[in-house]
């Protein structure tokens, strides 16, 4: 990710801001329109599955999501 | 999460169907306080949240698997079912859930036979319909709240210290990662990276483009066509100038008289040759056609004779007869009348007779097929003939000219060899350049078969790369778009992993600060509570500069417990009010059941809890007897109540001893007399609105 090194002096810049919900979630919010869809679709789909003991098949499911996304 | 309301049928010590125990859902009167006293029933009240929502019981609640009544038991006839249910209402996110659990045990003669349990839930989004949602009832509460959370939220307070014992500390790192989030983030991660070394496998499997290589032969095969052709015209003039130049030459030597005839006789035996070199080339071209249009008649001859076989044993089997034709008759047959006019009726005479002539007559069909084959064959046969005397003539043609040619070429051979000897030196170098210019014009020929040839290679090569690059372009298209499948999936995980320790920067640190805000107001100890990089929750003090892990005692976890429930709540609650945050728990509001809160605390620790609890959470249900409720709980709670019960336990025992709580100036029994023999419990709402 070239945002990486920008990302990483803005955190430097915040460290001491706990609460910034907003720079938590930058990364996500600035991402490109198919990277966001496919990172809210897979958390959806990880809390679904959070208290389930086999993951079977998820790796499947989040292909599926990829493959729906990029397309 | 906010809980509406609970009610219970046959549960435990509950006879029959309880009336809905509606919960305090004001901010402010946040408390629901349910009085009882010993093993009347609060605990069951505690697992019956679990129970719907989880299935789940506390550790304390004994013979778990004896939920039903046992005089709703007594009371059935053997083989009878008997029900028994929890049903709790909340709401989240606009929705309002209803969900039932229950389950069937059939009485036997000496025992009591366990039924199945069954979850039932309805949801309504407001407008007073109530549905099925299409989630099962499991998945849609462990998105709310995932089950693993629920020891947090539904506890006993007098075993609340186990969730920071050392043998827990996994267990409560596992509950803070899932409630921040970080356990969302790392399996997205995991699994987002095993689905990007799918893709890549699926990359491998389309192949080394070879498209640009492809591309490059193909421009190279290309411009050397290109130079062939350019090479191909530059001779072809330079054959044509040859062959002015040679005639003007030679012309030269008609103008010497010694060689005049001689030259004349050249260029008539030239013009000559050239003609029967075209000649000779039409009879070539003449013979190619014969062959490709008619030489097929040449190899039909044995096929005709087994045709001509067939045709006449069909004619002796008298399947090609001549005259009336079957498809004739049947015409008759169908119209019902005869060409004489009679009527051919079913069963008639003058039907039967004409049906008689179907026996005789042949098919119309395959006779005609039969004569016009035969006469097809006959035209093959006759063409094989025509074929070979068209090729004999040509042949002979052939033959005749290639003669003549050969006498035409010993003739110019020897008028060349006479100028070459001829005295006259000027004939002799005119010869000579004529010679020069031949051989220069027979090479420029050969070079021009040569091209011809390469360039007839070139476009078979060339034929054969375009359906190769039209092969790779597809494969093209397939590679990019894995290609843009696994950027987008890397700068997932990027973005995910930058998340992750944007995270732990913020919200770990952000978590410690309030657990230790929240301990250090509660407990006097000088003690810090610490969350490690694993979400480790540790009571540290600070000896000499050094920090090191207390052993706390039961009270010192008790009230670390409850400062870390406590700040998980408000620290969640806070983020999520910002920003729907799609990592965390949906929900937003948690609710604390408690079941003997504060139990081992001293008195200005009980006090201190009691008053920072139902600020934390956003809804809090205690269940106490008199003696716990008494005192600093009262006091500090006692502003915070929006809804009280009273369990009041009917008791079988002949001589009970009768108790009683005084509420709000009002006397509550705790115990009576049962009016039989079973001991049960009944649930009664105080009355809040008495002064």
């Amino acid at each position: 990710m070239k945002k990486q090194s920008k990302v990483s002096s803005d955190l430097e810049n915040t460290e001491n801001n706990f609460d910034d919900i907003e720079d938590v979630q930058a990364p996500i919010s600035t991402a490109p329109e198919d990277v966001r869809k496919i990172i809210e679709m897979v958390w959806q789909l990880e809390k679904n599955r959070l208290d389930r003991k086999s993951f079977g098949h998820i790796s499947d499911d989040i292909l599926t999501i990829i493959k729906g996304v990029v397309q | 999460m906010k809980l509406i309301s609970i009610s219970f049928c046959n549960f435990r010590s509950f006879y029959g169907r309880t009336p809905e125990m509606f919960l305090a859902v004001d901010e402010v009167k946040n408390t629901t306080v349910i009085h009882g006293n010993n093993g009347v029933g609060k605990t069951s009240i505690l697992n019956g949240f679990t129970w719907v929502l989880y299935e789940k019981f506390s550790a304390a609640f004994a013979s778990a698997e004896q939920l039903v009544n046992k005089r709703a038991v007594a009371e059935a006839s053997p083989g009878q079912a008997v029900e028994c249910y929890v049903e709790v209402t909340w709401e989240h996110d606009g929705k309002r859930y209803r969900a039932k659990r229950q389950s069937r045990v059939y009485r036997t003669e000496s025992d009591v036979e366990a039924g199945k349990t069954d979850m039932f839930m309805l949801v309504t989004a407001g407008d007073g319909r109530w549905f099925v949602p299409d989630q099962h009832p499991d998945d849609i509460i462990n998105q709310i709240l995932p089950c693993s959370l629920h020891q947090y939220f539904f506890f006993d307070g007098e075993r609340i210290e186990k969730i920071v014992r050392n043998d827990k500390k996994a267990e409560i790192a596992e509950a803070t990662k899932m409630l921040l989030g970080v356990e969302v983030i790392n399996r997205s991660i995991r699994h987002l990276a095993e689905a990007k070394r799918s893709l890549e496998a699926e990359l491998r499997t389309i192949g080394d483009l070879e498209i640009k290589k492809l591309l490059k032969q193909h421009n190279n095969i290309e411009s050397q066509v290109e130079a062939i052709s350019k090479r191909s015209f530059e001779i072809q003039q330079e054959i044509e100038y040859q062959n002015i130049f040679k005639q003007e030459v030679a012309g030269r030597l008609r103008e010497l008289g010694a060689v005049k005839e001689l030259q004349e006789r050249r260029q008539h035996l030239e013009s000559q040759k050239s003609l029967l070199q075209k000649q000779l080339a039409k009879s070539k071209d003449n013979l190619q056609r014969f062959i490709s249009n008619q030489g097929y008649s040449v190899l039909l001859s044995e096929k005709n004779i087994q045709f001509r076989n067939i045709i006449e044993k069909l004619k002796d089997a008298g399947g090609l007869k001549s005259g009336i034709s079957r498809e004739f008759v049947i015409n008759l047959l169908n119209g019902s009348k005869c060409i004489c006019g009679s009527y051919l009726h079913e069963h008639s005479q003058a039907r039967k007779h004409v049906e008689q002539w179907l026996e005789k007559a042949g098919s119309s069909t395959v006779e005609e097929t039969a004569i016009r084959m035969t006469a097809q064959v006959d035209e093959i046969d006759k063409q094989a003939v025509s074929f070979w005397q068209a090729v004999d003539t040509e042949q002979v043609r052939i033959n005749e000219t290639r003669q003549t040619l050969g006498q035409i070429e010993t003739e110019l051979q020897e008028i060349k060899e006479k100028l070459r000897k001829n005295p006259s030196e000027e004939i002799r170098d005119i010869e000579q350049r004529v010679e020069d210019i031949e051989v220069k014009i027979s090479e420029l020929i050969f070079e021009q078969g040569r091209n011809q040839q390469q360039t007839d290679t070139l476009n078979i090569e060339l034929d054969d790369l375009n359906k190769q690059i039209a092969k790779q372009k597809l494969n093209e298209e397939r590679q990019l778009l894995a290609q843009r499948r696994i950027t987008a999936t890397t700068d997932a995980i990027d973005r995910l992993s930058e998340v992750k320790t944007r995270q732990e920067n913020h919200f770990r640190y952000s978590l410690e600060k309030r657990v230790q805000e929240i301990f250090s107001a509660i407990s006097p100890a000088p003690y810090i509570p610490k969350i490690s990089d694993k979400y480790e929750l540790t009571l540290m003090e600070n000896t000499l500069g050094v920090e090191m892990p207390v052993a706390a005692s039961t009270g010192e976890n008790q009230i670390l417990s409850l400062s870390f429930i406590s700040s998980i709540i408000d620290k969640v609650r806070e983020w999520s009010g910002k920003k729907k945050m799609l990592m965390l728990p949906e929900s937003s509001t948690f609710p604390i059941v408690m079941d003997s809160p504060f139990g081992s605390l001293d008195e200005i620790s009980r006090r201190h809890i009691a008053k920072i609890v139902p600020e934390m959470a956003n809804q809090l249900v205690v269940l106490v007897t008199k003696t716990q409720w008494r005192g600093e709980l009262e006091e500090e709670i006692a502003n915070r109540v929006g809804k009280e019960y009273i369990l009041i336990y009917h008791s079988s025992k002949p001589d009970c001893e009768q108790d009683y709580i005084e509420l709000r100036g009002v006397r509550y029994p705790l115990i009576r007399q049962s009016p039989n023999e079973f001991e049960y419990t009944e649930i009664v709402e105080v009355n809040r609105d008495v002064e």
